[in-house]
């Protein structure tokens, strides 16, 4: 067996002390917040550590860090099927007390076992979820074509509806602000789009003409896009990677609690 | 007159949502062709990849779903069509869980069905969906097959002539990101910083201004921005490549050429939309300021 010194020291941190302390948290609820807390402030340390420290044992190709990418990579998996026993719990509840919308929660389990089914189908009968060898669509494949990605579409086509009624009524020159974000704005869609050309379409002379408006317009929606876009984004940017940088700090030291789900009292 | 502005703005809004729908519409039933110019960062993308040499290997992420497909797919599909005519390798990932995989699933699809002469395994691999991106994209740079064992079908990554000597991110040349979500920020954030990789990113319309702040930076080598910048990267297409000139001009498929025809009709829909209701909020401003004077 490979013992080396990054495996042991991670399976002792993320597998024998939480196994020990659910055990000992049984008899002593205090310790129920400390071992979570533990856990979080390893698995925020070791990633930070092996940018700092390059040595074998932490950054190397089986070190710490890269071991622990593995693992939250199997753990995202499990916490998928947390989400399903969650949808399934909420759903179930919902049909048998006959709330509000219950019939919907009916379809939603429907949706959620007729595609699982035909993605454990898939991954049992060897066929895969994709596109089959004889360029069919599996089982799988044919759910998210047909089904699946209309609807997503559809949901999402209805922005443009929204986004437009919302300018009309809401977009108005109220104040200094509001007109500088409404002549920015007009200027961007002009320039993103061959506005100019369009209107030109049915005056084939005014062609040339359009097209030269437009490639300056273009340039001054780049400029716009780049410069003053671009510095406020950098400073919005760093602004939220500072803040995450200090929540993630928060979390590490264990001042941060919040994620634990702990009642009053815990 | 006054009552006209009135109407305009109290103008019930199903009004707005029929003339949206028949100026998206009309424009895909009847296209109309408009010129599409190119902008830096599309033409930064192109380059970039023009520059890559034969039998270089391409990452390309499906970072994106069915709700913004008709902005990400001509995209991804653009930079596979370049790839495939430059003779690049490609590798083909999904990140992106909410259809991330059917999207790559098509995609693939449809680009071995138009240039028959891909190989599966050889010269491209498609490795399938695996969630939690910022861990996978993290190993996947110290290990791809760490992240990925198998390809889509299940086959083991050792036994895929393509990733003979492509260990990990460092020996692929490049990461196409075509994105919706923060998923395509941690291209940036997360690998370009750690292995060094140059990334372009493909986002949509809506969260592409974020992205000029990293191509100030120099953290990102291009971008293909929305839907415009899809109809970019095909006009470049075309006048780089004379098969896909032809390609282009003939296919019933959607392109985002196309698109744009939509789009620009909606968007002068939407600015005289903007224009009236502005003016006709400042007329019953002045009218009401007067009638309190």
């Amino acid at each position: 067996m490979n013992l080396e010194f990054g495996r042991v020291t991670l399976v002792i941190l993320f597998a024998i002390v939480p196994i020990v302390g659910f055990f000992l948290g049984l008899r002593a609820p205090a310790l129920r917040s400390r071992i979570p807390i533990f856990v979080g402030v390893f698995a925020g340390l070791i990633p930070i550590l092996s940018m700092y420290v390059p040595r074998k044992f932490i950054a190397g190709p089986t070190g710490m860090s890269p071991r622990l990418d593995q693992w939250l990579i199997i753990l995202a998996g499990f916490a998928l099927l947390l989400g399903i026993a969650n949808v399934l719990q909420n759903n179930t509840r919902k049909i048998s007390r006959r709330e509000k919308g219950w019939p919907f929660s009916v379809v939603l389990l429907i949706g959620l076992f007729v595609t699982g089914g035909f993605g454990i189908y898939g991954g049992i009968s060897g066929q895969g979820i994709g596109i089959a060898a004889d360029g069919t669509p599996t089982p799988f494949q044919y759910v998210t074509n047909w089904f699946f990605q209309p609807l997503q579409s559809t949901i999402f086509s209805l922005l443009a509806f929204f986004m437009a009624s919302a300018a009309f009524r809401a977009f108005r020159a109220r104040n200094t602000e509001a007109t500088i974000l409404l002549v920015a704005a007009v200027l961007i869609m002009m320039g993103r789009v061959p506005l100019l050309e369009l209107l030109a379409v049915p005056i084939p002379s005014l062609q040339p003409a359009a097209a030269f408006a437009s490639q300056g317009l273009g340039k001054l929606t780049e400029w716009i896009m780049q410069t003053p876009n671009g510095a406020a984004q950098a400073g919005i940017i760093i602004g939220a990677a500072l803040g995450a940088a200090s929540m993630a700090l928060r979390v590490i030291l264990g001042i941060e609690r919040g994620y634990l789900g702990l009642g009053k009292g815990d | 007159m006054a009552g006209l502005f009135e109407r305009i703005v109290n103008l019930d809004r199903r009004w707005i949502f029929l003339i949206v729908l028949l100026s998206v519409a009309t424009p895909i039933v009847i296209p109309i062709g408009l010129p599409v110019t190119t902008t830096g960062p599309t033409r930064a993308a192109f380059e970039f990849i023009e520059a890559l040499h034969e039998g270089d290997v391409v990452l390309i992420s499906f970072d994106y779903g069915p709700s913004s497909a008709p902005e990400n797919d001509p995209m991804a599909e653009a930079v596979m069509r370049q790839c495939a005519l430059k003779k690049l390798r490609f590798i083909v990932c999904a990140l992106y869980p909410l259809g991330g995989l059917g999207l790559a699933n098509n995609v693939v699809a449809k680009i071995t069905g138009e240039l028959p002469n891909l190989r599966d395994g050889v010269d491209y691999v498609n490795l399938g969906y695996k969630d939690g991106p910022a861990a996978v994209m993290r190993r996947m740079g110290d290990d791809i097959a760490g992240a990925f064992p198998t390809d889509v079908h299940g086959k083991p990554i050792s036994e895929i002539p393509l990733m003979k000597g492509v260990h990990d991110l460092r020996q692929v040349k490049l990461v196409f990101t075509a994105a919706t979500s923060l998923i395509g920020e941690w291209w940036i954030t997360q690998v370009h910083p750690q292995v060094g990789i140059p990334v372009i990113i493909g986002p949509t319309a809506v969260s592409a201004p974020k992205y000029y702040a990293y191509l100030n930076s120099g953290q990102l080598v291009g971008m293909v921005g929305g839907m415009k910048g899809a109809a970019e990267y095909e006009s470049l297409l075309r006048a780089r490549y004379p098969q896909l000139a032809t390609f282009y001009t003939t296919t019933r498929a959607f392109t985002a050429t196309k698109g744009m025809d939509g789009q620009t009709v909606l968007h002068t829909v939407i600015l005289l939309l903007l224009v009236l209701g502005n003016v006709a909020y400042l007329r019953q401003r002045r009218a009401s300021a007067k009638a309190r004077a």
